[in-house]
């Protein structure tokens, strides 16, 4: 029986059947539909016509779409760092079990529960002139309010804040998950050695957590290159497309300007940065664990 | 037992094939808003306000008076036309839909909507009912392709309280309104010092559609024939940098509220946060309530005109409109019968939409007593005859107006000079168009 079962049998293959029907359709039809509308000339409402190449040509040369890819790597350059960052600093905040750590932690996950709308409407309320609440605190401070949503540089620097403030929840999460994982004896023992607490957290902490703080960065850096929602909500990519990000840019081409080709070769060329970054995740979460002595 | 099992089955067969005889549905999709809590079960179309009242209703009355005909109502976040595209797409279009003239050249062009004039004649439409300016924005080559609504366009909205203050209104209450660009430069500055507060509220964030509709107001003024060729757009020119240079002065010389959003910008002017608000049609009939309170800013101080003519060649302001068209599909003749009762029921309404704040489409309602009754109707008027929009060929009018947002606002912020700026904007510009 059990060498039968190990054996396997290609009935089982069977069992797996359900989830492969909805990658195919949902996931690999898609991308390989993408790769054709990609070469050609072609909208919304009917075929195209074959332009091998000359879409991939076109985003390349185009100023937008190296803003918007510059936009994009500035905003996960500096989002990821912090949402990591924040996200282990609660965690190891809030790494005990008391009432309040327990609710301090609902508190930092609840805003990952909102929709997208509802985040950038509350942090429109903070930003926007006149009547928000940076303006206001600014204006009691007699100090010169800054206009986040519509000034270059301030406008991305927005939505990060907003994205951080949504997006901590995971993070820290994923790293409590981690330090809950870490052998009580390991501290025992540096207690016993009377070891500092930074030391602590050198030589036990991080160490032990090494490979989830290095699972969420990638899955941080993964999902910060899809930053679309608010941004077209918050700053709609302005001012002088100083807050696009590409995906915003992928929208913009296919669905307001009808040139789904070249949308379409914009969005592979997003698909190949997002596959490095899932292929480094692969690497490293196939890599044996180091021994512990 | 068997005779009852019999009965009832005649019965149900009876009951469902009359209402599948009664019933004829017409799928209706709409931006405009929602709202359901408020208009929901209205039919007193006289007693809704706002667009959105306002329509809601007019469909609530047409299904109480055409009780063999459901509207199923779908409400799109304005303006809608990713969904649409979506449903076009996936021959899932509704049957009727709301859409800005500007917009109806892609579907025209592309095949996607069907012309009206079979409908309209056969409900007794005459297409010269319209006014010209309503019926040429559905007019594509010789046919219409869609029923015409109304005309809109950006106005002045004067919070004349301030203006008081500021010492800018005649003997007889009207405001003092600038004819030359020195002119509104001069009484800018002289509202601004007076009062301490901009002369302009204008939307300058997020949403950027004004940026393009002002810029071909007064390209227009100036007689500037930026689209001669619809496929290609001619923005290095003098009038065009006279424009952008006399928007970045307004921003420079502080005379316009900085960096607020269309909601910001809207709520900001009824708080009195300026003299003049740049903002559509569709606000007359809200700011006209607000005047109305004893308690707000604009209290017993509202009015409204169009955009002055600041350059000396025409008078002239960029207009659009809506339009209610039919995307190309399989229909029955009782569906598209239906659909012809519901334009005909919206043309003679045209008066009650026009309440909105909207010109009228349907010419005759200009000429109804109730319609000059309405607040300041009579200072906006003349926009029938200075209003004008883009040719009919030019395509993608939506995605145009973005990249003039983009690149125009660039300019007003100092982000770009005012020629890079006109300069990247007519290259993006004719890239999409070349690229259609």
């Amino acid at each position: 029986m059990a060498e039968s079962y190990r054996r396997g049998h290609p009935g089982h293959a069977l069992f797996i059947l359900p989830y492969l029907t909805a990658f195919v359709v949902l996931l690999a039809f898609p991308l390989f539909w993408s790769i054709w509308l990609s070469l050609h000339k072609v909208d919304l409402f009917g075929p195209g016509r074959f332009v091998g190449l000359t879409n991939y040509t076109r985003v390349l040369a185009d100023p937008v779409f190296l803003q918007a890819f510059r936009n994009t790597i500035l905003f996960v350059a500096l989002s990821v760092p912090t949402l990591v960052a924040l996200g282990l600093f609660l965690a190891l905040a809030l790494n005990r079990t008391t009432r309040t750590t327990s609710f301090f932690r609902g508190l930092f996950f609840s805003s990952s529960v909102l929709s997208v709308t509802i985040v950038t409407l509350i942090w429109r309320f903070v930003f926007i002139p006149r009547d928000g609440l940076i303006p206001v605190i600014f204006e009691q401070l007699g100090l010169q309010p800054i206009n986040f949503l519509s000034t270059s540089g301030w406008s991305l620097f927005a939505v990060g804040v907003a994205t951080v403030w949504w997006c901590l929840g995971l993070p820290m999460m994923l790293f409590l998950a981690a330090l809950q994982q870490i052998p009580a004896d390991l501290y025992e023992a540096a207690a016993l050695d009377n070891a500092s607490p930074w030391r602590v957290l050198r030589r036990i902490t991080l160490p032990s957590i090494a490979r989830t703080i290095m699972l969420v960065t990638i899955i941080q850096i993964v999902m910060q290159f899809q930053l679309f929602g608010q941004a077209q909500l918050m700053t709609n990519g302005g001012p002088n497309g100083t807050s696009r990000p590409l995906v915003m840019y992928i929208y913009e081409t296919g669905f307001i300007r009808w040139d789904v080709g070249k949308g379409a070769a914009a969005s592979e060329l997003l698909f190949l940065i997002i596959l490095c970054a899932a292929m480094v995740q692969y690497i490293i979460s196939t890599r044996k664990p180091e021994v512990r002595e | 037992m068997r005779r009852f099992l019999l009965c009832t089955a005649a019965m149900a067969a009876l009951s469902w094939s009359s209402f599948a005889h009664a019933q004829t549905v017409i799928e209706l999709q709409r931006f405009f808003g929602a709202c359901e809590a408020d208009y929901g079960k209205v039919t007193d179309v006289s007693s809704a306000v706002g667009e959105c009242g306002i329509i809601t209703s007019l469909i609530n009355k047409f299904g109480a008076d055409n009780p063999d005909i459901d509207v199923n109502v779908t409400t799109v976040e304005w303006p809608g036309y990713d969904q649409l595209n979506a449903q076009l797409a996936s021959g899932a279009a509704p049957d009727v839909v709301s859409i800005h003239y500007s917009a109806i050249s892609d579907y025209q062009a592309r095949g996607l909507i069907e012309p009206v004039d079979e409908i309209l004649a056969a409900q007794g439409i005459d297409p010269a009912s319209f006014t010209d300016a309503a019926r040429s924005g559905v007019t594509k080559e010789g046919q219409m392709f869609g029923l015409p609504f109304d005309n809109w366009t950006m106005l002045f909205h004067v919070n004349l309280n301030l203006m008081k203050e500021a010492g800018l209104v005649n003997a007889d209450g009207t405001p003092i309104l600038p004819k030359s660009i020195d002119e509104f430069f001069a009484q800018g500055k002289q509202f601004k010092e007076k009062t301490g507060k901009p002369y302009l509220v204008q939307i300058l964030a997020n949403e950027t559609a004004v940026y393009a509709r002002m810029l071909y107001t007064f390209l227009q003024q100036q007689n500037s024939d930026f689209f001669a060729d619809p496929t290609k757009i001619k923005l290095m020119t003098p009038e065009a940098r006279n424009v952008v240079e006399f928007m970045k002065r307004i921003n420079d010389e502080g005379l316009t509220t900085p960096g607020l959003d269309y909601a910001a910008a809207v709520s900001a002017f009824a708080n009195g946060a300026g003299g003049i608000a740049v903002n559509g049609t569709w606000l007359i009939g809200d700011y006209v309530a607000q005047s109305e309170k004893s308690d707000t800013a604009l209290a017993g101080g509202y009015t409204v005109y169009p955009v002055p003519q600041l350059f000396p060649e025409r008078d002239s302001t960029y207009a659009d409109g809506h339009a209610w068209v039919l995307p190309k599909k399989d229909r029955t003749a009782e569906q598209t019968a239906a659909l012809g009762k519901l334009f005909k029921f919206l043309a003679e309404n045209d008066f009650q939409w026009a309440r909105t704040g909207h010109l009228p489409a349907v010419k005759a309602v200009f000429d109804m007593p109730e319609f000059k009754a309405l607040p300041f109707r009579d200072n906006i008027a003349k926009i029938a005859e200075t209003g004008r929009s883009l040719p009919a060929e030019v395509q993608r009018q939506f995605a145009i107006q973005d990249i003039i947002g983009d690149e125009i606002g660039a300019a007003i912020n100092g982000d770009k000079s005012v020629d890079d700026a006109l300069e990247s904007a007519e290259s993006r510009i004719n890239d999409l168009l070349a690229n259609i």
